[in-house]
């Protein structure tokens, strides 16, 4: 039996040699897709989002206004426009993300305590942009809102300390846990190189025993009863690889870049390895219902396309409906991201994660009925 | 060989591959089921946290009070520690805790400015930011309320007082999707891309399996044009069911006027479809198209300026995103279905995608026609 699963193992490790295609799927397409959504994120933080104002006062203070607002580095100004229809015009043509509008007699009315309205309109489609926006918008006016009740309010009461309480009566002192340094790299990036990697293990997979059976060398290939062993010796070339891909993220998210890992790096080791295998026998389900390459590889790709989407990391899981739950669970990769989660940030402790691994484990399950009709379909 | 046998051919060859049945029908109708699901309740809301109490008086209930009734925030439990509060934060019970500081009710009277502080779980950046935006709100309620009262107190009139807690407000109107519906957000631009993908895998796997094969299906252009035919009408087909049937279903606003829409998604079919010719032409089997396309499709995504604002991305990547129908397309759709754009306003995206579909067609036919010397068996 070991000589079988010994045999299929250098045989898969030849072919992959001789593959510049299988090659190419263990080595330069996953590096250059992680690479690709590396670049696209690498910035982290979002500075500079254009927006247009109409400014109907043009006061000292609405001056002052749009100076303050210019000043945040997550804004930038870069039309005065004369009209809302202008800048409207602008913002359906994707020049800007947002209008703010300073109302006529704002000053004066300002003075009057008449607290005049000052409109930001944002173009929430982009809900990512629209939230940056918002929160930036929000923090400029109450900054500057303040500087003016505060001399207001220092006028009436004639001590800088209780003004400033006044001015605000409570205060509200927010810390982010875990991801503390607040940068969207870490966010999206954490969980879309897992949802790469998925799919290249599971079309990887496709692709070395679909080759197999496309070139009508699978009754060379198990050539005696050993089926189940030589299934495995085929694919651990596999496993080795997307388990040095795995790690190969986490260490250039984890180390490179100087995020902390609170947790157990072992046990995340250990998720990974259940997940990589997980992931194989997935695969090889998907190719034993018709033991045809190219259809198996369509259902690889519905099967892995969407998994981002259902990871909860951008969107909460508690929202999300009972079939998406379900297909959330039907994914070996979301229970591994949770995993590095709760790993990284949290450093949970090893018996919370007992179910996690265990779930993962479960996926091992598929290897019986993958077994079964390999040996049906080869007639041992 | 006539136009109408090639047709005919063609046909035979793509309905007879049920890889490729699979992906341009069965792919299409399954994505567009499943890419909605997780985002069915369209927006964040209620979600767990903790509020520790330390001051347990009439002035922190009612705070407690306000921030279960914003939409963003659930006070699943009130902890009597913060060590209780953050256990249940690490068995993932709550996303948040909130702390209200001893002595909170009389600070507020004495001036003294007490600070509530929030912890939130920023693992997850809606979470993170829907919590924030739930005790912001609750607290600044609060706050407006004990101010009034203090400017009351000091015998400004009731009505002036109200206007003149704050000097100038701030009206936020959000344009286009005003609920921050997430299903608003990615399903017209995903599908978009669904349309794009599983068009280029079909016409992928044909091309890659005729090289494979070396067919030789007739002249050409003939050929070009049997697919452009066939594919065509199939995602028009498709592309109406997307636009009017998935987007009334998953209630996603719609206000492009129908001949504008097919106009541009014409020239978006047009181009994708010669793209598609022109990528199955360099393949040279069956099984090449899926991994490659399907390789593509995060970057794609996160290329294209909706999730991720395109000032942002490395020019040299818009560069190489905008040599692909769906990076344009979903911009232009996005304007004119989502935002109510004029179409003059899409010109740049419509003149993009135009240029995509020539290049590629001349492309497809270099290509095609290269192979085909190659062909043993001619």
């Amino acid at each position: 039996m070991f000589r079988a699963l010994r045999e299929a193992f250098s045989y898969e490790l030849v072919s992959i040699k001789d593959s510049t295609y299988k090659l190419f799927l263990i080595t330069l397409l996953p590096l250059i897709s992680f690479a690709l959504i590396i670049a696209i994120f690498y910035e982290g933080v979002v500075h500079d989002m254009p927006i247009a104002v109409v400014d109907n006062d043009k006061s000292k203070l609405s001056r002052q206004l749009l100076f303050n607002i210019e000043s945040s580095p997550t804004i930038k100004i870069v039309y005065n426009a004369d009209s809302l229809k202008e800048a409207m015009d602008l913002l359906q043509r994707g020049e800007v993300y947002g209008i703010v509008t300073i109302p006529e007699y704002f000053l004066k009315n300002t003075l009057l305590d008449k607290q005049p309205h000052i409109t930001a309109m944002l173009n929430t489609q982009y809900i990512l942009i629209g939230k940056i926006l918002t929160a930036a918008l929000s923090a400029t006016l109450m900054h500057s809102a303040s500087q003016v009740d505060y001399v207001e309010t220092l006028a009436r009461v004639q001590n800088p300390q209780e003004s400033l309480n006044v001015v605000a009566p409570i205060g509200l002192q927010v810390t982010p846990f875990f991801n503390t340094y607040q940068n969207y790299f870490l966010f999206l990036v954490s969980a879309l190189l897992p949802a790469i990697w998925q799919i290249f293990i599971v079309i990887t997979t496709l692709v070395a025993v679909g080759s197999l059976f496309k070139s009508k060398s699978e009754q060379l290939f198990f050539s005696d009863k050993y089926v189940g062993a030589r299934l495995i010796g085929m694919m651990i070339p596999y496993t080795a690889a997307f388990m040095f891909l795995g790690l190969l993220y986490l260490f250039y998210i984890y180390g490179t870049l100087g995020w902390n890992f609170e947790g157990s790096f072992s046990v995340m080791m250990f998720g990974m390895f259940l997940t990589t295998v997980a992931y194989q026998g997935v695969a090889l389900l998907l190719f034993i219902t018709g033991f045809d390459y190219a259809r198996s590889l369509s259902l690889g790709a519905v099967y892995t396309a969407p998994a981002f989407a259902f990871l909860g990391v951008t969107f909460p899981i508690f929202n999300m409906n009972g079939f998406a739950l379900f297909w959330r669970d039907m994914l070996p990769i979301s229970h591994l991201v949770s995993l590095q989660i709760s790993q990284a940030n949290y450093g949970s402790d090893i018996f919370l994660e007992v179910d996690k691994l265990l779930t993962l484990f479960t996926f091992w399950i598929v290897f019986v009925p993958v077994i079964f009709a390999f040996k049906k379909r080869l007639k041992v | 060989m006539s136009f109408l046998k090639t047709l005919l051919r063609e046909a035979k060859t793509i309905f007879l591959d049920i890889a490729i049945v699979l992906t341009i029908i069965g792919g299409v109708i399954l994505y567009s089921f499943l890419y909605p699901q997780p985002y069915s309740s369209q927006s964040v809301s209620k979600l767990p946290v903790s509020v520790v109490d330390l001051d347990r008086s009439d002035s922190s209930r009612d705070v407690i009070f306000k921030l279960n009734a914003t939409s963003q925030i659930a006070v699943l439990r009130v902890d009597m520690s913060e060590k209780d509060a953050k256990d249940a934060m690490l068995e993932d019970k709550i996303k948040a805790i909130i702390v209200i500081p001893p002595h909170f009710k009389r600070d507020v009277a004495l001036h003294k400015s007490p600070a509530i502080a929030v912890g939130v779980d920023s693992s997850y950046f809606l979470i993170y930011g829907a919590v924030l935006e739930g005790t912001m709100k609750s607290v600044l309620t609060e706050a407006v309320t004990l101010k009034v009262a203090e400017l009351l107190k000091h015998g400004s009139p009731s009505n002036g007082a109200k206007d003149a807690y704050t000097p100038y407000s701030l009206n936020i109107i959000n344009l286009f999707n005003a609920q921050n519906s997430y299903t608003q957000y990615v399903i017209p631009a995903v599908f978009i891309l669904i349309l794009q993908q599983t068009m280029l895998i079909g016409l992928g796997i044909l091309g890659g399996g005729i090289n494979e094969r070396q067919e030789k299906h007739g002249v050409t252009w003939m050929v070009m044009l049997s697919r452009v035919i066939i594919f065509g009408s199939i995602f028009f087909t498709h592309m109406l069911f997307y636009f009017g049937f998935s987007f009334e279903y998953f209630g996603v606003t719609h206000l492009a006027n129908i001949s504008e829409l097919i106009t541009f998604g014409v020239s978006f079919l047009l181009a994708t479809a010669f793209f598609g010719i022109f990528l199955g032409s360099l393949f040279n089997s069956r099984e090449i198209a899926t991994p490659v396309i399907l390789f593509s499709s995060l970057p794609l995504v996160f290329s294209a300026g909706f999730v991720w604002p395109l000032q942002a991305v490395p020019e040299s990547i818009q560069f190489l995103s905008n040599l692909v129908p769906s990076t344009p397309a979903i911009n232009g759709f996005l304007k004119l279905n989502q935002m109510g754009a004029e179409f003059s306003m899409v010109l740049p995206q419509y003149t993009i995608l135009w240029t995509q579909a020539v290049i590629y067609m001349f492309l497809g036919y270099y290509f095609i026609n290269k192979k085909r010397k190659k062909y043993v068996n001619n």
